[in-house]
């Protein structure tokens, strides 16, 4: 009896550890899995016309991101890198579903989706958190 | 003699600030849903209100929705409720709100400038 206490204590602990080595280590800025993103290459990248929309990201977010050509279309100048990269990787999947978005996403590679993540998070911000609101 | 002209004085001071309130609309309007909205989005601090916030599993951090397009939050919040977007939170949070509610927030979140 005692060797299996032991043993379910060892399972317990030995997924606990596994649980904790998931975690980001600097507490980092890249989101599942991704690489590290790289603002230049994010630049490029975003001024790509897809080949399923003819858009850019900049034609329709803007050249930093902050001046949406539709009032339905997000800014994402100063966004945090990681939602960014969780957006599209969203998008790429089928998880989250937008006309455009989609396809826009479709053809991304990991490396792109972080480096776009990376550009639009270094530009200029009309974003905040809510802190110090109330 | 001097009552009659008494209830017509408060009559008409009484009368004034509806007139005035009649002549401007829809900034009062505008002023009712963002203070509305501002009331609801308490319930968004949790999460939207500590800086770097992280969600689990994915981890990555909360977004930023303070100055955000108003028809954008619109449609998220839309989006949760309807269970055509996915997060766990954010949907019961969405389903809580009525389409009025889900105006009135997304008013006030975009007006949000620090």
């Amino acid at each position: 009896m005692i060797n299996s206490k032991y043993l379910l204590f060892a399972c317990v602990f030995s997924a606990a550890a596994a649980l904790a080595a998931c975690q980001p280590a600097d507490g980092g800025s890249s989101s599942a899995g991704l690489p590290k993103g790289r603002i230049d290459a994010g630049e490029l990248q975003a001024a790509v016309k897809g080949e399923a929309t003819g858009q850019s990201c900049i034609d329709c977010h803007g050249p930093d991101g902050n001046q949406p050509l539709d009032p339905t279309y997000p800014k994402l100048g100063g966004q945090y890198e990681d939602y960014l990269g969780h957006a599209l990787q969203q998008y790429r999947s089928g998880a989250r579903d937008h006309s455009l978005m989609s396809n826009q996403a479709q053809g991304l590679s990991d490396q792109q989706i972080a480096d776009l993540a990376a550009f639009f998070a270094s530009q200029p911000s009309e974003l905040s958190d809510l802190s110090g609101v109330y | 003699m001097m009552r009659p002209l008494q209830l017509a004085a408060c009559l008409a001071f009484a009368v004034v600030p509806f007139a005035a309130g009649a002549q401007d609309p829809a900034p009062a309007a505008q002023q009712a849903a963002l203070e509305e909205g501002r009331s609801l989005a308490y319930t968004c601090m949790g999460c939207h209100g500590i800086p770097e916030y992280r969600n689990a599993y994915p981890a990555y951090r909360v977004p930023k929705i303070g100055g955000q397009s108003e028809e954008y939050l619109t449609n998220a919040l839309n989006e949760y409720k309807r269970g055509t977007r996915r997060h766990p939170t954010m949907e019961a949070q969405a389903k809580s709100f009525s389409d009025e509610d889900i105006a009135n927030l997304a008013a006030f979140l975009s007006s949000v400038n620090k």
